[in-house]
């Protein structure tokens, strides 16, 4: 999770700021002209930045919302006279959104390499659009001849073509841009998005739908890409369809990446870096002679800064401050009261999956009682895992019903099952590690309150606290509630699994080998925990620990080869033939298990 | 009817010159999992190379067979200089060094070729027309074009089915990880195959400089153009980049006529849709 930026980079911002209110009384109007094209590229790649560093998606048609934003300042500015910003600029914003609402629709549906290349598509395609018709002076630009100011009720209160005016203007949305996504990024919305980015089918399985999350997130940047586009536009009373163009969103990704991505102010910082390398290349009086070929120098600094610096100036900025394991103060007693509730029944009729030829789960039909330890054995490969995956909705069956409670949720996506109130833990460690622990369960605990768009906590702070804690003490982390997930031992994350699922509220547990890993003493508190679940929780767990699954189920099934071969209490399965003779083969004949 | 053929004629043709390209960047992405911008960057280099080396040598077939040899080392040292350091860096700081290696590329160009247009002349044994029909003839070298691209395609293919290197391509290709824990030397492989790549743009851009002007910005339209077929095709997978090149080709020689301004959207909205239908690509593993 983002956290607030220390104090260093507080007194470093501040100081920015300060020499931004100095600049125009010390220097000439080129250096403000300047610092004014830096601040309004800065509002353009903390926008990126958001959608690269906070969500994970990485765009390289992030210029298409900027080109937008500008265009719309040309088409709303008549021919001789000055566009009224209070119009011009929010519609900017809006059109650019509306546009991202589109491309995004489409874009996020792909991920990864695909993702960077579709929305690098995209960008193109508005900037050949522009570039190889007439349309809007054509690929020679267009010129905007009269800048926007700010008229209220027919009185003119700004002209944002005075210099000073606008540089003011600018610094003042630069400050506020930051400050709106570092909110953004800190909120519940925030959270959902930094979860996607580190683990989008963990956050699916919580029950959130990361395509609209990415979608929102997408918007949002856009739209502010957009207000960036129209007050670049604003600077030069020009435009050009270069500003869609894959160099305009390249150069964005440099900053974004040279100044430290996921930061929000690190962008800003590279954005400066940026033009400050650039204008010192290009000047004679400095290099000589090889000003003339200034981009040899850039490209040779680019390449310095990804080999020497990583993390960007940001990760230099902030020497890895050790997070102290504070002790938790929200330490909570162990036995909290919960509201008796009833666990969800689960029906299984005909369910069946196929991969090509080969049927991993083959007509499985189950009826798995409330309230109850449900346990599923099978040798390796009998499609135990499958069979979760088919119920969670991370599979969609080939055949068969599945339905909870009387509901049919067979087939439907997995955030759709989660929000149900079926919750599951995964075979292999399945968590945020950059969060601390007390965020993994944040985020699972927000999965389920009405609406997860909110923007703050609100009433439901409490609530949220209250299962957090218990939660925490059910599964015993509550000493290390502020400890980065990363930093767990094994069987402490296997146990943060459980505590997820415990504070998202879900009524059907799913566990896929939950005491994989775990020592003996952790084995015992978790089996002890489960058999204690089962108040008010249905429990399906899948384990190879024999004498723990044995011990602590209500009933056990029997898996071999994707099929139920038998169904009953431990009792009846220890002594079935049939069981002993797939499960344990030659070893059948010997002692009972 | 004759203008029909014709384009289909000029848009295989076309197909099979950005094939060459975008072969070197799927088999670059596939097996070496680098994003690499500067790509374009190699095309431009065998067209400059193909001025310089015609000049000296009278032909561009001679400058082909000297210029792929040449390219192949340079590639093998921009992988051994830069590259390599990027194999376990993600996207991002690729994408932004690769981007660094364009600027330079770009301004080496300018320093040694200048920016004036240049151009190659075509082998005087091949400066003829084939007439197809009573009104409708074509360019002898274009046929030359792409009977040279298929040739160097098969060899490819024979190269990638045949030999012991072609063998850990393929593995590479299918899953990454495996050719290290095979005990394959990476280093190397990664190498010829960076290289290979290089050489295989500069054979398309020595082979099209006498069909095109040679200007500085000629290697990133080539980029741009190949990374829409590679997604096309499915990142990684060859047949996919030989089909993606075919089909942009001709959607690019049929939109320069019918719709000559709306070629280039056609392009990325024809790469767009694939995505939106398969957005793993034509051929890509999801």
């Amino acid at each position: 999770m983002l956290k607030l930026p220390s104090r260093s980079v507080v007194i470093l911002l501040a100081a920015l700021c300060a020499a931004a209110l100095i600049v125009p009384y010390v220097t000439g109007p080129y250096a403000i002209k300047f610092v004014t094209r830096i601040m309004v590229i800065a509002i353009f790649v903390i926008s990126l930045d958001f959608l690269i560093g906070i969500t994970g998606l990485v765009s390289f048609g992030h210029a298409t919302f900027f080109g937008i934003g500008a265009y719309v300042l040309y088409f709303v500015s008549p021919e001789a006279d000055a566009a009224n910003a209070l119009i011009a600029f929010p519609l900017a914003m809006i059109v650019a959104g509306l546009c991202a609402c589109i491309i995004g629709a489409v874009s996020v549906l792909t991920r990864g390499f695909y993702f960077i290349m579709v929305t690098l598509a995209f960008g193109q395609m508005f900037y050949s659009l522009f570039h190889d018709t007439r349309f809007a002076g054509g690929s020679d630009g267009a010129y905007i001849n009269v800048k926007p100011a700010v008229t209220l009720a027919g009185a003119s209160l700004l002209d944002l073509g005075g210099r000073l005016t606008f540089y003011h203007v600018c610094l003042v949305l630069l400050v506020g841009c930051y400050l709106m996504f570092l909110a953004l990024a800190r909120c519940p919305l925030g959270r959902v998005l930094q979860g996607i980015r580190h683990n989008e089918q963990r956050v699916a399985a919580l029950g959130y739908n990361a395509y609209v999350f990415k979608l929102v997130a997408f918007a949002i940047a856009g739209s502010i890409a957009g207000l960036a586009g129209v007050l670049y536009a604003t600077i030069d009373g020009y435009v050009t369809p270069d500003l869609f163009g894959w160099r305009e969103s390249g150069v964005a990704i440099m900053m974004v990446v040279l100044g430290g991505t996921g930061t929000l102010y690190g962008p800003v910082l590279g954005a400066i870096l940026y033009a400050l390398i650039e204008e010192v290349l290009k000047t004679s009086s400095l290099v000589g002679p090889l000003a003339e070929h200034w981009s040899l120098g850039l490209g040779l600094f680019l390449i310095a800064a990804v080999l020497s610096a990583p993390r960007g100036i940001a990760g230099l900025l902030e020497r890895r401050a050790a997070t102290a394991a504070k002790q938790s103060t929200t330490a909570v007693p162990p036995s909290i009261k919960r509201v008796a509730a009833r666990g969800k029944e689960l029906e299984v009729q005909d369910l069946r999956k196929s991969f090509g030829g080969l049927v991993a789960v083959d007509n499985v039909t189950l009826r798995l009682a409330p309230n109850q330890v449900h346990g599923i054995i099978g040798p390796n490969g009998a499609g135990k895992t499958t069979f979760i995956n088919l119920l969670s909705g991370a599979l969609r069956p080939t055949a068969g019903q599945v339905r909870l409670d009387g509901e049919e949720i067979a087939g439907s996506p997995p955030h759709a099952i989660a929000r149900r109130g079926l919750g599951r833990s995964y075979q292999r460690t399945n968590i945020f590690l950059p969060f601390t622990v007390r965020e993994n369960c944040l985020l699972a605990a927000q999965a389920r309150r009405p609406s997860p768009f909110r923007l703050t906590a609100g009433k439901h702070w409490a609530e949220n606290n209250a299962d957090i804690a218990y939660a925490l003490a059910a599964t015993g982390l509550s000493a290390r509630a502020e400890d980065r997930a990363a930093h767990l031992s094994h069987g402490e994350q296997r146990q943060l699994e459980i505590a997820m699922l415990l504070a998202s509220g879900a009524r059907l547990l799913l566990l896929d080998e939950p005491l994989g890993g775990m020592g003996p003493e952790e084995t015992a508190r978790v089996t002890a925990l489960l058999r204690e679940l089962a108040a008010d929780h249905t429990v399906v767990l899948i384990e190879h620990d024999m004498d723990a699954i044995f011990a602590t189920s209500d009933t056990l099934t029997v898996l071999v080869g994707g099929r139920v071969l038998a169904q009953g209490t431990p009792d009846q399965i220890r002594r079935d033939a049939a069981v002993r003779q797939a499960y344990l083969g030659r070893f059948a004949d010997q002692e009972p298990i | 009817m004759e203008l029909v053929l014709i384009q289909v004629l000029n848009g295989l043709q076309y197909g099979l010159l950005i094939f060459l390209a975008a072969s070197g960047l799927t088999l670059v992405f596939g097996i070496l999992g680098i994003i690499n911008l500067s790509h374009g960057s190699f095309y431009m280099l065998g067209a400059y190379l193909a001025v310089t080396l015609t000049s000296y040598l009278g032909d561009v077939f001679l400058a082909l067979i000297v210029g792929i040899p040449i390219a192949f080392l340079f590639g093998a040292v921009i992988e051994w200089l830069f590259i390599r350091h990027l194999y376990d860096r993600d996207h991002l700081q690729q994408v932004l060094l690769t981007f660094g290696l364009i600027l330079i590329f770009n301004e080496l160009q300018r320093i040694l070729w200048g920016t004036r247009p240049l151009g190659v002349a075509t082998p005087s044994y091949l400066e003829g027309s084939i007439r197809l029909t009573e009104v409708l003839s074509y360019p002898v070298y274009r046929v030359a074009v792409a009977a040279i691209c298929v040739l160097l395609a098969v060899a490819m293919m024979l190269v990638i089915q045949r030999t012991r290197i072609g063998q850990m391509i393929r593995a590479g290709e299918s899953n990454r990880e495996m050719v290290e824990v095979l005990g394959i030397d990476s280093r190397l492989l990664f190498r010829f195959v960076f290289a290979a790549g290089v050489a295989l743009a500069a054979a398309a851009g020595i082979i099209a400089a006498p069909v095109e002007t040679v200007y500085p910005g000629i290697g990133e339209r080539v980029l741009i153009i190949s990374f829409v077929v590679v997604v096309i095709g499915g990142i990684g997978s060859i047949k996919g980049a030989f089909i993606g090149a075919l089909l942009i080709g001709l959607a690019d020689a049929f939109g320069k006529v019918f719709l000559p301004q709306f070629a280039s959207f056609a392009v990325y909205a024809l790469m767009a849709a694939t995505l939106i239908l398969r957005p793993g690509g034509l051929f890509g593993r999801v």
